[in-house]
């Protein structure tokens, strides 16, 4: 048959992806273990028990319910910002014509350049003087706030591309520019505004450093795991079971929205490639 | 249905002029075509009208109204795009409204309309389609309803037919005529294909450079052309230009070629003079392969194009100045052969060497 791929690639790309998954196994593997087991390594099969003790003990001991909904709010809301915003700057930075269009442009995106690292001091000088320690948004604007800078320039880029007729169209039909933007622009933008929502998610959902920092009762998932890590005594099957926990929300949004990832533009305009 | 004038139309990006200084009429009702070589101007000069690229300098007037800062629903202009521009995720139905219902009209109103203009362009069982779902044709029909739906004062096509194949555009251009005819609007209409300029038009604008070369109904630039761009852009295959030489005074001159014919010329008008060398025009149609007509001369055949009904013959003079002859009779010529070919006077055009035509009176 034309176009079949030959025999061998199957076992290769097997055995590829094999290696990919064993940290992952490993990690259930752990989490599943008595930690007596795990010591002489998760691999090792002298005696070999299965048990929920690490599950239960982390579920009695953690507050993991609290802590999922507390990461869940910043995930969102962090998220769901840039979703709305971005695009419409990146609209307005692409069709819009006005003064210092260049100069804010680059301002914005040069946040680019700057680590999360660099605004931790002084961010947390403010927060205390407003008292917003411990309070989930002085999390959540600095991370919608550093996404912009990627987020602008993913949606403007992916805009480079949008045919300027449509545009011209909606002119010619009627539409100011906010029509334009909300009837033609925001529609037909679903890729991109899709693949901002998925690596926000998943970067505020495994934000550490941030939380950490100017949280204290009210700690997202990440941070908890941190804590449970914190202490002395040899718990890996608690931190693996921690670990699967703060894993399993971006795995899942991954699987669910990847078509948006292999999705073409759906810009065509309609005419003959 | 609207007029419109443009009175010392400009267009400069930065220090570049591209539409220099243009003035122009169009009568309510009429076809008119904007044609001329790409880069001359004549689609920035289609969306200055329809609003979407600033006038720098000049007035343009809709029925005697300035509209240079008028937004295009306010113009009253509605346009056809090159590449259809149907918004992707409507379907067509959408498609047709949405002008519609960015004016607020009612929803039974837009509902009229629309299938009205789906009527009127038989695209009735398409309106759930979605543009991705419709053919070259189908799509180009879509496009003409989203303009009509509006009733605009004034209709504008951007090379609407150049993304389509052939035997369709031939179909289509029939249809617009047929469209115009109908609906009687102001219609204005940007194309590089001389065809399409002569078939649709009432009358054609030649554009060169950003300025206007001759505007006048089909028949004159056939037949009238003001210099030899005109000449040579309008008619298919293109205009023969053979270079001869004058001798004699200003009341009767005596042409003679390089090609060993001669004929005489009473000139009308001024530019005209002696020991001059000017060019002949003679199109293709009015050069014939045989011994029949009053001025004579010999090619070689290079190659022969046989379109059934007629054949170009392509082939080079004596003085290897290359020319295209017509034949109808059922003998071809072959590559290779030497043929006479001749014309009558009467068909012959003169261009000076700047290309502007000189006029004259048929020898008495």
């Amino acid at each position: 048959m034309i176009g079949r791929a030959p025999g061998w690639i199957v076992p290769l790309v097997g055995a590829f992806a094999l290696i990919w998954i064993v940290p992952i196994v490993g990690l259930v593997v752990t989490s599943l273990r008595p930690i007596s087991e795990i010591i002489l390594g998760w691999w090792s099969l002298q005696e070999f028990t299965l048990t929920l003790d690490a599950w239960i003990v982390v579920w009695d001991k953690y507050p993991l319910a609290y802590a999922f909904w507390i990461s869940t709010k910043i995930a969102v809301i962090s998220t769901i910002i840039p979703m709305l915003l971005a695009p419409a700057a990146a609209y307005a930075f692409h069709f819009l014509k006005f003064r210092f269009r260049r100069l804010l442009l680059i301002l914005i995106i040069n946040a680019f350049v700057l680590p999360n690292q660099v605004v931790i001091i002084p961010l947390f000088r403010l927060w205390r003087e407003l008292g917003l320690i411990d309070n989930i948004w002085s999390v959540i604007i600095p991370f919608a706030g550093l996404s912009f800078a990627w987020a602008v320039f993913l949606v403007k880029n992916y805009l480079e591309d949008f045919p300027n007729e449509l545009i011209e169209a909606a002119q010619v039909d009627g539409c100011g520019p906010l029509a334009r933007f909300f009837y033609i622009v925001l529609p037909n933008a679903l890729t991109p505004i899709a693949a901002v929502g998925i690596l926000q998610f998943m970067w505020t959902w495994n934000g550490l450093l941030l939380p950490v920092v100017f949280l204290r009762d009210e700690l997202p998932l990440t941070a908890l795991l941190a804590r449970i890590q914190g202490v002395y005594d040899r718990n890996w099957d608690q931190v693996a079971v921690a670990a699967i926990i703060t894993t399993i929300v971006p795995l899942m949004i991954f699987i669910v929205f990847q078509r948006y990832f292999t999705a073409g533009a759906q810009t065509k305009s309609g005419s003959k490639e | 249905m609207a007029t419109l004038e443009l009175d010392g139309i400009k267009k400069k990006y930065g220090e570049l002029e591209v539409v220099e200084g243009l003035d122009l009429s169009v009568e309510e009702g009429s076809f008119t075509v904007f044609v001329g070589p790409s880069g001359c101007g004549k689609s920035t000069l289609l969306r200055m009208i329809a609003g979407l690229e600033e006038i720098t300098a000049g007035e343009l007037r809709i029925d005697g109204e300035r509209m240079n800062d008028a937004t295009p629903v306010e113009r009253g202009v509605s346009m056809v795009f090159q590449n259809y521009a149907l918004y992707p995720h409507m379907s067509v139905e959408k498609n047709i409204a949405f002008g519609l219902k960015m004016l607020g009209l009612p929803r039974d109103d837009i509902k009229r309309r629309v299938a009205a203009a789906a009527e009127t362009l038989q695209i009735g069982a398409l309106l759930k389609r979605r543009p991705s779902q419709l053919s070259g044709g189908q799509r180009q029909r879509v496009a003409i309803g989203r303009a009509i739906v509006r009733e605009p004062r004034l209709f504008l096509f951007d090379e609407p037919l150049s993304n389509l194949d052939a035997e369709l555009r031939v179909t289509m251009r029939v249809e617009l005529a047929k469209l115009h005819r109908q609906i009687g609007a102001t219609m204005i209409y940007v194309t590089h294909d001389q065809t399409e300029a002569l078939t649709l038009a009432d009358k054609i604008v030649v554009l060169r450079d950003g300025a206007i070369e001759q505007a006048g109904t089909p028949m004159e630039l056939y037949l009238d052309p003001a210099n030899a761009f005109v000449a040579g852009f309008i008619g298919s295959p293109q205009m023969n230009f053979l270079p001869v030489t004058t001798t004699g005074t200003d009341a009767g001159l005596r042409l003679s070629s390089a090609e060993l014919y001669a004929l005489n010329v009473v000139p009308d008008g001024a530019g005209w003079g002696a020991d001059m060398t000017l060019d002949l025009g003679i199109r293709p149609e009015h050069l014939q392969v045989g011994e029949d007509l009053p001025v004579r001369f010999d090619i070689n055949v290079d190659v022969v194009e046989n379109l059934g009904g007629t054949r170009y013959v392509y082939g080079s003079t004596a003085s290897g100045k290359s020319v295209i002859a017509e034949t109808r009779a059922d003998a071809i010529p072959r590559a290779g052969d030497k043929v006479t070919v001749g014309f009558d006077p009467v068909r012959a055009r003169y261009f000076n060497a700047n290309g502007q035509r000189l006029r004259h009176k048929l020898a008495a």
